[in-house]
């Protein structure tokens, strides 16, 4: 042949080759291929547990946002009610110490009124018993008739007050 | 630092008087004609080499069943005590195998249709058996020759015979990838590239003999022996390893895509419109 090409050195070639190839795919390829695919699968994995827990935490991100929203309105809502309460109690002790005012003041005017009308009838009946000893004096000293006149004038007109 | 001078200047004159001594004293007698080296390099006519005292064979056949036992070895000592120890997070060393491993299995493509395992484990075979059989000449191990000299272990592939092996069975795994992906349609498509186990087989068969036969004749001589096998030894073969390796995987992986993919369906020709009437068209308007 040719340039020495020989048909048994080519199937001792093929034969060489085949057991290195056999060899080199159980001895190093597949393990090292298996070990390869396990450790993208333990990726895809990890990847698929992140996403789904990223998926988790923006559903709870988006859950609590809007219970922070409710929350903002019913913040609200008790700071109207609780001002509507502020105004009412206000008004209310107002009117409370309105009232309480008014019957003081009512009671101080009764109060000086009494005062007043004791100190009249004092200083009426003061001036009374000064006239009365005044006339006595002056009876005495003057005409009986006409004392005795008004004494009993005098006399009618106690009797009337 | 006189001693270090004084060193340096001993290397050197040593370094010129071997250089002159060989020159002086020239080849020996009998010494093999150039011709009849670079005839027995392609041919082994006269270099054979015993197989295990059953046949004489071309030291080529001896150097692949070498790498062949070498790297078996290596690979059961790989799998024995370093792929059990395989971490998530990889080691230096097994960073290197799996980078070795994903580099040759990347040329089978990663959407071959069919059994795409199959082409990655050819490949990956292909490729470790190129790649460290063309680095192999490196060694040069000596080996004696049936007719009572010895030869230097070449490449496998500078062997036509190994050449022929490989290119044929490369283009057996592309029909097969045909046949097993696509089908008879494969198959056929596998056919007709015909000339790829020729071409396959006589590049690697051209590259490596060629380097070889540089390699030779530079050692031919004494005065080329010197600096020289540097760059051509050593750099140049290493070249050779890395581009022969990615040509032969990257041609079985490209044409194994090929004849493995299944022909689109042909679309279904649209039945022609007719043609509206003038009458028609004008009601249309």
């Amino acid at each position: 042949m040719p340039l020495n090409i020989d048909w048994q050195q080519i199937l001792l070639h093929l034969l060489n080759f085949v057991i290195l190839a056999g060899g080199l795919y159980f001895l190093l390829y597949k393990p090292v291929e298996d070990f390869i695919s396990k450790r993208e699968a333990y990726y895809a994995d990890r990847q698929k547990d992140s996403d789904r827990r990223n998926e988790e935490s923006q559903a709870l991100k988006a859950e609590y946002e809007e219970k922070l929203g409710h929350a903002d309105e019913e913040i609200r809502a008790r700071k109207k009610e609780a001002a509507a309460e502020l105004e009412k109690a206000i008004r209310a002790r107002n009117a409370e110490a309105e009232a309480q005012a008014k019957e003081i003041i009512e009671q101080a005017e009764k109060a000086a009124q009494a005062r007043r009308d004791k100190a009249l009838e004092d200083s009426n009946r003061d001036i009374r018993k000064l006239a009365i000893d005044a006339v006595e004096k002056l009876a005495i000293s003057s005409d009986s008739e006409a004392l005795d006149k008004f004494l009993d004038e005098a006399e009618r007109e106690v009797r009337h007050d | 630092m006189k001693q270090r001078k004084k060193g340096m200047i001993v290397w050197l004159v040593l370094i010129a008087v071997l250089v002159a001594a060989t020159i002086a004293i020239g080849p020996a007698a009998g010494h093999e004609d150039v011709r009849i080296a670079m005839r027995d390099a392609v041919l082994h006519e006269e270099g054979r080499v015993s197989l295990f005292g059953i046949m004489d064979v071309n030291p080529g056949l001896i150097a692949a069943v070498v790498i062949n036992a070498t790297l078996l070895v290596i690979a059961a000592l790989i799998r024995i005590f370093v792929i059990p120890k395989f971490t998530i997070v990889p080691g230096k060393f097994q960073l290197v195998i799996e980078q070795i491993v994903g580099l040759l299995d990347a040329q089978a493509g990663s959407k071959t249709p069919g059994k795409r395992s199959f082409v990655g484990a050819y490949i990956f075979a292909v490729g470790v058996y190129i790649f460290l059989g063309t680095l192999f000449e490196l060694f040069g191990i000596q080996v004696p020759t049936t007719a009572g000299g010895t030869v230097t272990l070449p490449a496998p592939l500078s062997d036509i015979n190994a050449a022929i092996c490989m290119g044929c069975l490369s283009y057996l795994v592309i029909v097969l990838g045909g046949a097993m992906g696509a089908g008879f349609h494969g198959v056929l498509a596998a056919l007709k590239e015909f000339s790829l186990p020729i071409s396959m087989s006589f590049r690697l068969f051209g590259a490596l003999l060629s380097g070889l036969l540089v390699t030779d004749l530079v050692y031919h001589y004494a005065v080329t022996s010197y600096v020289i096998p540097v760059a051509v030894g050593v750099i140049f073969t290493m070249l050779h390893a890395v581009v022969q390796t990615y040509v032969l995987t990257m041609l079985v992986g490209i044409y194994y895509h090929e004849v493995s993919e299944k022909p689109e369906p042909k679309p279904k020709k649209e039945k022609k419109q007719k043609k509206l009437r003038p009458r028609q068209s004008v009601q249309a308007n």
